[in-house]
């Protein structure tokens, strides 16, 4: 609220008029009283929804005072400094100026915080900065601490958003973190009791998986069992995502023959014989099971199993489907059942 | 016109003319339409141009009883010409030019004097002394109109509700406005994501096939080189076979006359013998040749203890000779 925050609302600084909120509420972080420094947070907060002044905090080059605000002893204060930086680095220049300007070790700092509610702060503005190609770069180095921060962390909310950031990093260079036993870390946490944490490990394993060594370890690692067992779940988020890790493992030929032991085909074709699909997520579904028994039609058990199945794939390749990906997934999907060599 | 003139020619070559006295009339310059010439204004004399005026020095007058000899006309002929000629022979200013006209004018009104010093002169001005003005005395209208007067109520000058409003419009409308931009925010980060989701998932769909593929092309490098490495083997096992039979076959060639020709050289550096003959030959020949020696020796011991006795004697036969 542009209003005089400080009359109205106890817990808010004022704010000056005009050009002058921000670097006034700036000036009154550097108090050293505690609570004043709060208000003075909260209200930036509160400014921060609008774009201008993010351009004009940016640009006065006041993000260096934030970074000793995340070293303040008082939790909330580091917690609300976070929240801050979240505001900010939702908008793409703001996030470039606080990667360049070396907030990133702090922050970093922060994430052993003994502060659940300020670790959660924290793992929002990471998942929010590794959403940019720049800011997932930069938490490179970062990946493989938080890969040990997925054993240790128990808070579920801040598990979901540290997956979320390790799969977006992921996405970048899968490297670091397979190299800091990704793959095993992240089956663990399939069997987890709560559905976000399986939909966000199921999606981080996805992004690994496109790597070859990710495939590989994954066959090794027998998770494809659990896999499958995902895909007959209600959450259509998780079955996606899972549909997407098998779709990539089957991709490799231990993979292919793994999946043809546990007899997934008839799971696919029941997944791909749907017709609901006003959603736009169950045609996502539709099409990576299309993928996945493309991949399994290459393997001469798959293959067989598929002929008999043909006309159910045929009707999907067939003009009248809207859907022009799920027309080519399907057509693609009947050559490779009905070639010969 | 009712006048009438006389005229008629004298019989001495005068001519005459006589008429009435008339007032002179005012002709106008123009001749009229033929109806309006009946018309006759009498003008005034003083006015009329063909009434001489002025000096009437040198001017040409006709005398009025002119006898006219030849002669004297002549003589006045040639007085003009000459007069004429005379002109003509002074240079005059050129004629002027066509549309031109030459005027004499005397420039004395047009003279401007020219000098050095500049004329001025001083003048100075002094204002008045103010006077003093007494003060305006103070204007009290006259009083007019009724006296009314008036008491405010309570509530009358500051109606709450009237005036909260467009402070609360404000306020309002400013909650509204900051809330709508959040929540304007919020749809749009929200939309981002979803794009960047439904691309995301796009480009899996997409990776995925394009792994299948590498996949499958990779399968069938990995198949075609094992065959070929397998087609190289066999190849290379072939010739190893070609060559070892060949090899064989050459070594059985070989080694068929081998055996006869071992025996051959064989018993040709004696390595077969019979061990009797060799017995005889190890044993019994040298001991013969020694036996046969020594017999020899002995042959030649004696044979040289004679010739040193015959050679004794011969010498002690020259010492005694001698």
């Amino acid at each position: 609220m542009l209003m005089a925050g400080g009359v109205t609302d106890p817990s808010r600084a004022p704010v000056a008029f005009g050009r002058r909120a921000v670097p006034q509420l700036f000036e009154e972080l550097q108090q050293p009283d505690q609570d004043r420094r709060l208000r003075a947070l909260n209200s930036l907060c509160d400014l921060m929804h609008d774009p201008e002044r993010i351009q004009q905090t940016i640009r006065a080059g006041f993000l260096e005072q934030l970074k000793v605000l995340l070293e303040d002893e008082d939790p909330s204060v580091r917690t609300k400094t976070c929240e801050l930086l979240l505001m900010l680095s939702c908008k793409y220049t703001a996030s470039e100026a606080l990667l360049s300007s070396s907030l990133l070790p702090p922050l970093s700092q922060l994430l052993d915080d003994s502060s659940s509610s300020c670790r959660r702060s924290v793992h929002r503005v990471m998942k929010q900065l590794s959403v940019w190609t720049s800011g997932a770069s930069a938490l490179l180095p970062l990946v493989p601490k938080l890969m040990l921060k997925l054993n240790e962390e128990e808070d579920e909310e801040a598990l979901v958003l540290l997956l979320s950031t390790v799969s977006c990093c992921s996405r970048v260079d899968v490297l670091p973190a397979l190299a800091s036993d990704g793959v095993s870390l992240l089956g663990q946490k399939l069997s987890h009791p709560s559905p976000n944490i399986r939909r966000e490990a199921a999606a981080a394993m996805m992004t690994l998986s496109v790597c070859e060594d990710g495939r590989q370890q994954v066959c090794e690692q027998a998770l494809l069992p659990v896999l499958v067992g995902l895909l007959r779940e209600d959450d259509i988020e998780v079955q996606i995502h899972a549909a997407g890790v098998i779709m990539y493992v089957v991709v490799i030929t231990p993979g292919k023959l793994q999946c043809l032991d546990l007899d997934a085909i008839p799971v696919f074709l029941d997944l791909v014989s749907k017709k609901k699909e006003e959603e736009d997520r169950r045609r996502v579904l539709v099409m990576y099971s299309l993928r996945v028994l493309t991949a399994l039609a290459e393997a001469p058990d798959g293959r067989r199993l598929l002929l008999e199945q043909l006309p159910l794939l045929v009707a999907r390749s067939e003009a009248t489907e809207e859907d022009e990906n799920i027309r080519r997934a399907a057509q693609t999907a009947v050559r490779v059942i009905t070639w010969t060599p | 016109m009712a006048f009438v003139s006389r005229s008629h020619r004298d019989p001495n070559e005068t001519y005459t003319f006589s008429s009435r006295p008339r007032p002179v009339e005012n002709r106008p310059k123009y001749r009229g339409p033929p109806f309006e010439q009946m018309q006759s204004n009498y003008g005034n004399i003083m006015y009329d141009r063909r009434v001489v005026r002025g000096n009437s020095h040198g001017q040409h007058i006709i005398p009025t009883a002119a006898q006219t000899h030849p002669i004297e006309i002549q003589r006045q002929q040639e007085m003009r010409r000459r007069k004429r000629a005379r002109e003509q022979f002074r240079t005059m200013t050129p004629e002027a030019l066509q549309g031109r006209k030459h005027i004499e004018i005397q420039t004395e009104l047009y003279l401007e004097e020219l000098s050095n010093v500049i004329v001025a002169t001083d003048t100075e001005c002094q204002t008045d002394a103010f006077l003093d003005k007494p003060a305006t005395p103070l204007f009290i209208p006259a009083k007019s109109g009724k006296d009314v007067d008036t008491q405010i109520e309570e509530g009358e000058l500051f109606d709450f509700d009237l005036e909260v409003q467009p402070v609360l419009e404000v306020l309002v409308g400013k909650t509204i406005e900051q809330s709508l931009m959040e929540v304007m925010e919020e749809e749009e980060l929200a939309c981002l994501r979803a794009q960047q989701r439904a691309f995301n998932e796009l480009r899996n769909n997409e990776l995925a096939e394009v792994k299948r593929l590498q996949e499958q092309e990779r399968r069938h490098s990995e198949e075609k080189e094992r065959r070929i490495a397998q087609q190289r083997e066999m190849l290379k096992k072939e010739r190893e076979t070609a060559e070892k039979i060949a090899a064989r076959a050459y070594t059985q060639q070989y080694l068929a006359d081998l055996l006869p020709a071992v025996f051959t050289s064989l018993r040709g550096h004696g390595y077969f013998y019979d061990p009797v003959e060799k017995d005889v030959e190890t044993n019994f020949f040298p001991w013969l040749m020694n036996e046969v020696h020594k017999s020899l020796e002995k042959r030649y011991i004696a044979r040289e203890l004679l010739d040193t006795i015959i050679q004794e004697v011969a010498q002690r036969r020259l010492n005694t000779t001698c």
